[in-house]
């Protein structure tokens, strides 16, 4: 019974770990339609930032807020100064379908390179600022710390101010009409141009704040070179995919998802198969239910 | 070059192999070692041209393939103790058969999704290398193609023999990929990428067409692996790194993806920008973390130039603009 509650607790933080990178993704697909393989590099950029105001303010979570803020101008500049002309420059020929993938890989490239000059390939440390020693209950003690408890509400947070912004206000309303009929948007008078750098800063914030949170999930000690990145990216991904790519609804509840499929399957199947888990539910996914658990249209495959 | 007769071509292959001989033994080894890197290379975005250029996927868990080989390559010397040749061509022939299987599933994504994918393989599959204790865990496998026969005289150096191997089966794979885009598979897959709905109304079957261009490709990369393998001596997890991967589509993209002619230039340009950075850096006197980090820096912007101005490659862009002046 406590070994089922850990599991579920485990999956559940990771999980929403995993919901940010996929809404990270999701953002940028809407707004532009195209995949940000950069995305993890963007995460690592901002953790770093959020590392160097750790120092200065010496509280972690001003340096969360500085991270985010970090993450969402970083991004809003690459769209509008790479994106665009990217976009522009390679909307047709032979190679139109695959010029934004290799572009946002070349960024990965760069934004890396950049790090390392300026960080060295050394772990640094973002000392958590709670406790990972887990609650107890009578004897038992769990898996799942205050540290954990806290990622699970930042986490909710966030997607509660997201889905705020989305529903409830003009901002939101503009960024759903573009990325569903861009052409008509323009019609009806919003700036689509403008709108797609926010859809950019905002996903660069989420990514920020997943990137940040995952440090603290474990010992907060990072590098550049930490596998946690580009497997972060790969969970956000699947997460994305299984909730249809094109939902912030669904991203959420792909990444818990996957979070909790993944932390069963380790528990109750085999530890080793910690890469093969997430791979095979993608694989599942996109031959049995392409459009995602949650989407409704069609249009995964060639 | 299209209007070469095979006869013709064959006789620029072997003229090519007879000056690669000669240009063996009169550099020093560490331009041989670099060449052998650079046939590796050549076969590795060989494979990509043919999978991205040609039949329209983006693959970026190359690098996994070339694991397959080299693993292949690898545990067929070992345990039986075969000849390279039939180690080579069994690498060949199991990343081939990788290849299908994932050709088959990736026929069935489209762009962002197959490279989603590809790079989610690439990521987990070094690791499950790790899990096997017949793959030799962490450590890999060793891969010796042993000394060179005595007959090449006592001054032929290891490095040498393993230029030779590589140089004479990338001329191979080269020779016979340029056949294949000339036959009839060659132009449907063009056909394809030109209007895949025109293709599949003229006849084309478009899943079959894709699923053995995955497969031909994965081959290529079978090989680029096995040869690979046998230059640093070793198989293991971390010879086939993700960065491995995104090199060489960086080759693939700067060599142009959509014609082979430029395939030298990206391998090259993979093997020389190590030392371009490092001399660019001692001259101007830079820390540790620039310096290391200066190779990285320069690929990734080269790719993104290259994908931004000459989305072709340069030898289209040479082409496109020679008939441009033709035409005036």
């Amino acid at each position: 019974m406590i070994q089922i509650l850990n599991t579920t607790l485990i999956g559940l933080t990771s999980g929403a770990i995993y919901s940010l990178m996929a809404m990270s993704i999701v953002l940028v697909w809407r707004s532009t339609r195209v995949i940000n393989f950069a995305q993890a590099g963007l995460a690592l950029a901002s953790t770093y930032i959020g590392y160097e105001a750790v120092q200065l303010f010496d509280n972690y979570w001003i340096a969360l807020i500085c991270a985010m803020l970090a993450g969402a101008a970083i991004s809003a500049f690459i769209e509008i100064t790479f994106m665009r002309i990217l976009l522009k420059h390679t909307s047709s020929g032979p190679i139109a379908g695959v010029a934004p993938i290799i572009a946002t890989l070349g960024l990965l490239g760069i934004i890396k390179a950049l790090i390392t000059m300026n960080w060295g390939g050394q772990d640094v440390v973002i000392t958590p600022p709670l406790s990972n020693t887990g609650f107890s209950i009578g004897s038992d003690t769990l898996v799942f710390s205050p540290m954990k408890l806290a990622i699970i509400v930042s986490v909710a947070l966030l997607v509660i101010i997201f889905s705020l912004i989305f529903q409830k206000t003009n901002i939101g309303l503009a960024l759903r009409a573009s990325a569903y009929a861009p052409e008509i948007a323009r019609l009806a008078g919003v700036r689509v141009d403008l709108v797609r750098t926010l859809g950019w800063a905002l996903s660069g914030a989420s990514g920020a704040v997943a990137g940040l949170l995952l440090t603290s999930y474990g010992t907060g000690a990072f590098s550049p070179e930490s596998a946690e990145f580009s497997l972060l990216f790969i969970s956000g991904f699947i997460a994305a995919v299984v909730g249809g790519l094109d939902s912030l609804v669904g991203a959420v509840i792909g990444g818990i998802f996957l979070g909790l499929v993944t932390a069963f399957v380790l528990m109750y199947i085999s530890s080793s198969l910690f890469f093969i888990a997430p791979f095979v539910i993608l694989l599942l996914v996109l031959f049995i239910r392409p459009q995602g658990i949650i989407g409704v249209k069609a249009g995964r495959r060639a | 070059m299209h209007k070469l007769s095979n006869k013709k071509r064959l006789f620029i292959f072997i003229l090519l192999g007879v000056a690669i001989y000669f240009l063996s033994g009169a550099v020093d080894e560490l331009r041989v070692y670099q060449g052998a890197t650079v046939a590796v290379y050549v076969v590795g975005i060989a494979s990509i041209i043919l999978l991205t250029g040609y039949s329209g996927q983006v693959s970026l868990g190359q690098g996994a393939l070339l694991g397959v080989g080299g693993y292949a390559a690898a545990l067929l010397r070992i345990q039986f103790n075969a000849p390279i040749w039939i180690c080579f061509a069994v690498a060949i022939l199991t990343a081939a058969l990788a290849g299908a299987f994932l050709g088959l599933a990736a026929a069935r994504l489209s762009g962002p999704y197959l490279a989603g994918t590809t790079l989610a393989l690439a990521v987990g599959l070094p690791s499950i290398a790790n899990q096997f204790e017949l793959l030799g865990g962490e450590q890999g496998l060793l891969f010796d193609v042993g000394f060179p026969p005595l007959s090449f005289g006592e001054d032929f150096t290891q490095y040498k023999w393993f230029f030779w191997i590589a140089s004479l089966a990338t001329l191979i794979a080269i020779f016979w990929l340029q056949n294949v885009m000339r036959s009839r598979y060659g132009r449907s897959w063009k056909a394809v990428r030109g209007n895949d709905v025109a293709a599949e109304l003229a006849g084309i079957n478009l899943t079959r067409n894709k699923t053995l261009a995955f497969t031909l490709s994965a081959g290529l990369a079978g090989l680029s692996g096995a040869l690979l393998a046998m230059t640093i001596g070793t198989v293991s997890p971390s010879a086939f790194p993700l960065a491995l991967s995104f090199s060489l589509l960086t080759g693939a993209v700067i060599a142009g993806v959509t014609t082979l002619g430029g395939v030298m230039i990206g391998a090259v340009t993979l093997v020389a920008i190590p030392d371009i950075a490092g001399a660019v850096a001692s001259r101007f006197g830079s820390s540790e973390a620039v310096t290391s980090n200066l190779p990285g820096l320069l690929v990734s912007t080269l790719l993104i130039l290259t994908v931004l101005f000459v989305p072709n490659g340069p030898v289209e862009q040479l082409h496109a603009r020679r008939e441009h002046r033709a035409n005036k």
